[in-house]
């Protein structure tokens, strides 16, 4: 009985805390698009401080991760792609699976691990030692103060990010093509782009976009409901990672499927 | 003449799952005065300070907070109440990514149209009051917690309110600091004629800063009265509480007899 | 709120009507940024019909009084009531500003 037990009350759970989730996300919405009309905007440097955190400090890794991603691939799609004498057909192959698939995932992987754990552990931080309270009894509404502006930062410089890295991936990829295959750099290049379409790289945008929501909203939350002191603090810090990860590559999987069957 | 009343709670109760925290408390706080709420851990002083700020809403009775029902407002008439009082919090809830000037500064920069050079002068009026002028550039973490007393208080004054609320103000603090903040409460409510509600359980505060005191006990307020009265009071479990002794109507030990057999067990 | 200016004697004065808060502080500032504009040299602010003053409200007679000291200019405040005067002592303002009895007596201390 423990075990049926364990699953529903996991279930509830669950349940509950995407309720609370999307009560934050609507609530961040409303802040968004109603707070220039009730002349309460989200600060501007606040928000640039956020994209520079976010966005420009996380170019280094999010590159090193993609670079190395798109020479693997290379060099993988090779080992079969020589037996059919089909070597050139690595570079469509790299720059589709980066800009689809690979580049918006592993960037946001990693930027769930980096800036979506830095919320959770700042955001927990302030609530535990009352700072969030603190401003709640100075009418300072800690979504508008705190959330949107996160939220805001990271869904501009996420997708653009991943743009950056999809880039950093089909050079990656480029070098093992040209140094390792022997292929022409020219043909490559050209070669590349003519099977690379539109839809590739939109769709890998749309889905960074929505891994930036997922982001911001899964750290905030764990943020704002850590109880429990420094211990609760790294309780919740994980739980946002592990949170983040699941939901991360759920959605994308979900998104591959709206992409594939309404292919338009 | 008529004392004017600025927070009357009228049998205020909370439960938090099935305990019950609040058990009916009814007060009321004129202007001006210092008002002190004492009690043991886990009477619900806390707590019934949360309500008067609106943090918590009760499960029933009213909280009228400067003539408003705050538990009835919608969140913008709430956030104009809010603005006219200021809040202590027990661990100074500086925000750690702002210095103190900021931190001082910042109900002023988004509340107000005053000019970045206007609201500089008023952080260091409001910072020369707690002792503390040109500490502006620094940050908390690098602040003594009398220190970060002070700044908080700083910044609960930064917007001219109408009432500060002090949560455990001297706690944690040592006898000289403590009776450096308990001076500062005088100060500030006898000179800007502000009215201070002091939620302590440090004894030699509050018969040092009090006009009238509040004791509450399981929920419910035993007494109130001026710090003599409460000093002359009838009722051990208050005598117990100001003498602060082990032995009386208040038991801090759970007296069962199964002790020997749970040992066994 | 209103401030009214007028020339006496070949000087600017000023009568603040009304309470200097955290409200109206911003727009007694701009009142006093268009004499500041025109440097003007002596100004007395008549305080008489002044109800209330707030922090707020003593920052931006400070920051006046900084930005006319800027270029040379003096200011002098007068008519005070017993309350504004007390507050002016507890926040340690009064040795920063000239405070004068009355408006006659803030003009004869300037000529």
């Amino acid at each position: 009985m423990d075990f049926i037990e364990n699953i529903g009350r996991t279930v509830l759970d669950t349940f509950r805390a995407t309720r609370d989730v999307m009560a934050l996300l609507f609530e961040t919405l409303y802040w968004l698009v109603m707070g220039p009309f009730k002349k309460k905007f989200s600060k501007r440097e606040g928000i640039f401080t956020q994209m520079a955190y976010a966005g420009v400090d996380s170019v280094i890794i999010a590159f090193f991760v993609s670079f190395f991603t798109g020479v693997v691939i290379a060099m993988q799609s090779a080992y079969q792609l020589q037996r059919f004498g089909a070597n050139i057909y690595v570079a469509p192959m790299v720059a589709i699976s980066i800009a689809r698939e690979l580049g918006p995932v592993l960037t946001s992987l990693v930027v769930a691990g980096r800036v979506g754990a830095a919320i959770t552990a700042e955001l927990g931080t302030m609530k535990v030692s009352e700072q969030i309270e603190a401003l709640d009894t100075m009418a300072l509404n800690p979504i508008r103060f705190l959330v949107v502006p996160r939220f805001l930062a990271l869904l501009i410089m996420l997708p653009c990010l991943v743009m950056f890295s999809d880039l950093m991936g089909i050079m990656g990829g480029f070098l093992v093509g040209v140094f390792n295959l022997r292929l022409n750099p020219y043909r490559y290049i050209t070669f590349s782009f003519q099977f690379m379409v539109w839809k590739d790289v939109w769709t890998g945008l749309v889905k960074s976009a929505v891994f930036a929501m997922i982001i911001t909203m899964v750290g905030c939350y764990m943020g704002l409901k850590t109880k429990g002191g420094a211990e609760g603090v790294g309780k919740s810090t994980t739980a946002s990672v592990v949170t983040s990860f699941i939901l991360i590559i759920l959605f994308d999987s979900i998104l591959t499927c709206v992409f594939y069957f309404f292919n338009t | 003449m008529e004392k004017e009343v600025v927070i009357k709670a009228s049998n205020v109760k909370k439960k938090f799952g099935d305990r019950a925290i609040l058990n009916g408390i009814s007060l009321e706080i004129y202007r001006g005065e210092t008002f002190v709420i004492m009690g043991g851990s886990g009477c619900g002083k806390s707590t019934f300070l949360r309500h008067v700020i609106g943090a918590l809403k009760p499960d029933s009775g009213s909280i009228h907070l400067l003539g408003k029902d705050i538990s009835k407002l919608n969140e913008d008439d709430l956030d104009k109440v809010k603005k006219r009082i200021g809040m202590c919090f027990q661990s100074s809830a500086l925000f750690d990514s702002m210095t103190v000037g900021e931190n001082v500064a910042l109900a002023l920069k988004e509340h107000t149209k005053l000019d970045k050079s206007v609201i500089d002068i008023v952080v260091k009026m409001k910072l020369e009051m707690v002792g503390l002028r040109g500490f502006e550039d620094l940050m908390p973490s690098q602040l003594s917690g009398g220190m970060r007393k002070r700044v908080g208080l700083a910044r609960a004054i930064a917007m001219d309110p109408e009432i500060v609320f002090y949560d455990e103000p001297t706690a944690g603090l040592d006898p000289i600091v403590a009776g450096v903040i308990d001076k500062l409460i005088i100060d500030l409510s006898k000179k800007l004629a502000i009215t201070s509600v002091v939620v302590t359980h440090d004894m030699k505060s509050v018969f040092s800063i009090a006009d009238r005191v509040a004791m509450l006990y399981e929920g419910k307020v035993l007494e109130v009265g001026t710090p003599a009265e409460i000093k002359a009071s009838k009722n051990a479990m208050v005598q117990q509480f100001v003498n602060g002794s082990p032995d009386g109507p208040i038991r801090f030990f759970q007296q069962k007899d199964d002790y020997i057999e749970q040992l066994l067990k | 709120m209103a401030v009214k200016t007028e020339q006496k004697n070949g000087l600017a004065v000023c009568h603040v009507e009304g309470e200097i808060d955290i409200n109206t502080a911003p727009d007694i500032k701009k009142a006093f940024d268009k004499l500041i504009g025109k440097k003007e040299p002596r100004v007395v602010i008549n305080l008489a019909k002044v109800t209330y003053v707030d922090s707020s409200g003593l920052a931006t007679l400070v920051e006046i009084l900084k930005n006319m000291r800027s270029y040379g200019g003096k200011m002098k405040l007068s008519n005070m009531s017993p309350k504004i005067k007390s507050l002016f002592e507890i926040t340690k303002l009064e040795k920063l500003f000239d405070i004068a009895v009355s408006e006659e007596d803030a003009i004869s201390k300037f000529v």
